[in-house]
């Protein structure tokens, strides 16, 4: 499948600082990248180097296939993660002048931002400043202001930051829905609760390194270290000697679930026939790490590049 | 090029249909003609001090008479023959002053006191100075066997009027007082032009720099598009202003004038200039008899000005002091108005501005008074040449001259350098700019700016 957008060892250097040190990716067409990492890690300027804002020092960028250039700014949208608006112009004024930035003729861009705000049920709000509006409203022009000319890529710094539980939500359906229409969507975030349900891939990005990219799925696997879970309606009581139990927990369902290390010796097929003896057992799953647990472990780790 | 216009376009609508733009537009030439007409009034009236007065008067020189004929608010009362009783009535207000003429030559400066509770104005003193001297010139004449009636018809005024010779050979009667306060009026509005668009171009910058909008902006725009559009909006603004301005003050001056005009029984404008001249003329004799020359009529001033000005102010250049206005303001609101915009884009908050407005302001200010003295008192001389080439002085310096005849080669060398350094102030501000926009944090400092620049 072609890409939509490549990096190639692109480095970048504020001063002293080594803010992108020799990253790589590649985002395919039609799919959602997600690019997590820790506050200061470098996020923000790898998609300042991606958006056209800044160049990179060394290192290259393809916009399918291309070197990328001013020009393909028009293919893009960009939401910031410190975003505003202008105060003083109407909501209508101020999507027609971001519109028009991206390259619509007038008349398209009008077309686009009656089409936009009758989709998200806005109408009445157009001709409102925004300094009248209310803040999750601004933030749907906000959002609103960088789809409108139907990007090929769209990048979002930390789009869940600062917006209410139902404004994300509803950015989270649009972003869905913008893929299903074929765009590719970059975005950046420190928070995980959104990165598996959204994101084909993903990357991880520490101290300006690259740490760990992949598809969701596939990190997940290779993370994978051995370790089971079983699960009962009441305690049980274990006698295996080394294989004692990693963790116990009780889930408020009222199970009781033990977190096992399997191994060559205690192979998973060891586990279950034990735990079959001990009571009714009701629950056994392999333990996938979830991605917060491998982003914690991976940056806990000092960010030592892992191979796949 | 499509970016800057679409910047452009959103710079120029936001602040035409702004209703205090519109508003301004319409009300600060009333504003200006009615402080214009205010400072007249005040200067005329209100300032003179209208207070009736009585003083005591020790004349110990009684040919001169000087108890007669007392200047006008002036009531004289012999002084008491105990000086210091005489103090004493003025220190408790009793009178108002003690004007004491000593038995001297008068023609002598120092030989009158006068004593007073508070201090007198200049005004008061040069009055009091030139009555007593009239008085004096007045006895000596009559010592010399002159009667008033020769003495009055003995003196003289004389008016020079200026004819200018064109290249053409064309002589024209011109007015250099005239020119001096066109030129100057040009130059201050160019000065606070400059100060009031510039600013706002900073303003805009900064605003787009603390509402994190301009990060979303320079995704598609590049910096230098966004800078340049910003300020040529603005520019765009301050030119819509003025030319609604012109219209409107070229309106004002041809319904008064043709007012004023009309309101003369019906007479030409050689008559009002012939009338005007007569006025004067009697004027001169009437001011002879000291310091009391208060009380002409209005009109009468008013069509003295009229006859003074109404010749050379059909003769003025117009075309070329407009030309020279509208170039050099451009020029120099691009000039300053890209130094603003640098700054607008480094700061964070206004507070911060002040540490990196010297440098805009000090060549502006310096430029003003350069217009001040130096271009008005010697238009064509070396000094004013000088800086109205400087391109940081040039455009205050040279709208000055604009009304004397600039000569084309001199107008052009200038406004070719003005153009010169204006691009390479671009140039050094969008570097500056490219960088600030996307700097948050700390205050910047001189070092960092320098640091943006290389």
């Amino acid at each position: 499948m072609s890409t939509v957008i490549e990096a190639i060892n692109v480095c970048k250097t504020f001063g002293e600082q080594r803010v992108s040190k020799n990253i790589s990716l590649a985002v395919r067409e039609g799919s959602i990248y997600g690019l997590l990492g820790p506050n200061g890690a470098g996020k923000t300027t790898l998609i300042r180097m991606l958006s056209t804002i800044t160049q990179p020092d060394s290192g290259e960028i393809r916009f399918r296939g291309d070197a990328l250039k001013d020009a393909h700014a028009h293919q893009m949208g960009y939401m910031p993660e410190e975003r505003g608006l202008y105060k003083k112009m109407t909501v209508a004024e101020q999507l027609l002048f971001f519109a028009e930035l991206r390259g619509l003729s007038n008349r398209d861009a009008k077309a686009a931002v009656k089409h936009w705000l009758q989709r998200l049920d806005m109408m009445d709000w157009a001709r409102k400043k925004v300094e009248e509006i209310s803040k999750g409203m601004a933030q749907k022009v906000q959002f609103v202001s960088c789809v409108l000319h139907n990007p090929k890529l769209l990048i979002l710094d930390e789009p869940f930051s600062g917006f209410d539980p139902v404004n994300a939500d509803l950015i989270k359906d649009l972003i869905l829905e913008l893929k299903r229409g074929g765009t590719s969507v970059i975005f950046s975030t420190h928070r995980m609760d959104n990165v598996e349900s959204l994101c084909d891939h993903l990357a991880i990005i520490h101290k300006g390194e690259k740490v760990l990219d992949g598809s969701v799925s596939e990190i997940r696997r290779n993370h994978f270290t051995g370790m089971y879970d079983v699960g009962y309606h009441e305690e049980v009581v274990w006698d295996l000697g080394e294989a004692a139990p990693l963790s116990m927990e009780k889930n408020s369902d009222g199970k009781v679930v033990y977190r096992f290390q399997t191994s060559e010796v205690f192979t998973p097929e060891h586990l279950l026939s034990a735990a079959m003896l001990k009571g009714k057992l009701v629950h056994y799953t392999e333990h996938i790490p979830s991605i917060h647990e491998i982003f914690v472990d991976t940056v806990s780790k000092g960010g030592a590049p892992i191979a796949l | 090029m499509k970016n800057i216009f679409v910047i452009f376009k959103r710079e120029y609508l936001t602040r035409v249909k702004n209703k205090t733009f519109i508003l301004m537009t319409f009300l600060a030439p009333l504003l200006m003609v009615g402080f214009y007409a205010a400072t007249i009034y005040i200067a005329t009236e209100t300032g003179d001090d209208n207070r009736s007065k009585t003083v005591y008067l020790t004349d110990y020189n009684p040919t001169l008479m000087l108890s007669n004929n007392p200047p006008a608010n002036y009531v004289f009362l012999p002084a008491p023959s105990n000086e210091d009783s005489a103090i004493a009535d003025v220190k408790s207000g009793v009178v108002f002053g003690w004007l004491k003429v000593e038995d001297r030559d008068v023609r002598v400066i120092d030989s009158a006191t006068y004593y007073t509770a508070e201090t007198p104005s200049l005004v008061e003193m040069e009055g009091l100075k030139s009555w007593i001297e009239g008085k004096a010139n007045k006895h000596q004449f009559a010592k010399l066997g002159l009667r008033e009636s020769q003495i009055d018809s003995a003196q003289s005024s004389c008016d020079i009027v200026t004819k200018e010779v064109s290249n053409s050979g064309d002589v024209q009667e011109s007015s250099s007082a005239l020119k001096s306060r066109i030129g100057f009026a040009l130059a201050f509005m160019i000065y606070i032009f400059i100060f009031v668009y510039g600013s706002m171009v900073m303003r805009s910058a900064m605003e787009e720099k603390t509402n994190r909008i301009v990060e979303v902006i320079v995704s598609s725009v590049k910096p230098f598009d966004l800078m340049m559009g910003k300020i040529l909006g603005v520019a765009a603004v301050g030119l819509t202003q003025f030319v609604a301005w012109i219209v409107l003050a070229v309106g004002l001056v041809f319904g008064i004038s043709a007012l004023f005009l009309n309101s003369g029984n019906g007479m030409s404008t050689q008559e009002a200039v012939q009338k005007g001249i007569e006025a004067r003329t009697g004027m001169a004799t009437v001011g002879v008899d000291g310091g009391a020359v208060a009380g002409e009529s209005g009109s009468g001033v008013a069509r003295d000005l009229a006859a003074e000005f109404t010749e050379p102010l059909s003769n003025l250049p117009y075309f070329e002091i407009i030309a020279v206005f509208l170039l050099f303001f451009v020029g120099g609101y691009l000039l300053y108005s890209s130094f603003f915009a640098a700054i607008g884009s480094a700061v964070n908050q206004e507070s911060d501005v002040q540490q990196f407005m010297m440098p805009v302001t000090l060549p502006l200010v310096f430029g003003f008074v350069i217009a001040q003295t130096v271009a008005l008192k010697a238009p064509h001389g070396a000094m004013a040449k000088l800086f109205s080439m400087i391109p940081l002085t040039s455009p205050i310096v040279m709208v000055v001259r604009a009304p004397f005849g600039v000569p084309f080669g001199e107008l052009a060398l200038s406004f070719g350098l003005l153009v010169l350094m204006f691009v390479l102030m671009v140039w050094l501000s969008s570097r500056i700019y490219r960088i600030g926009i996307l700097s948050y944090g700390k205050k910047p400092t001189w070092k960092d700016l320098w640091k943006w620049l290389r």
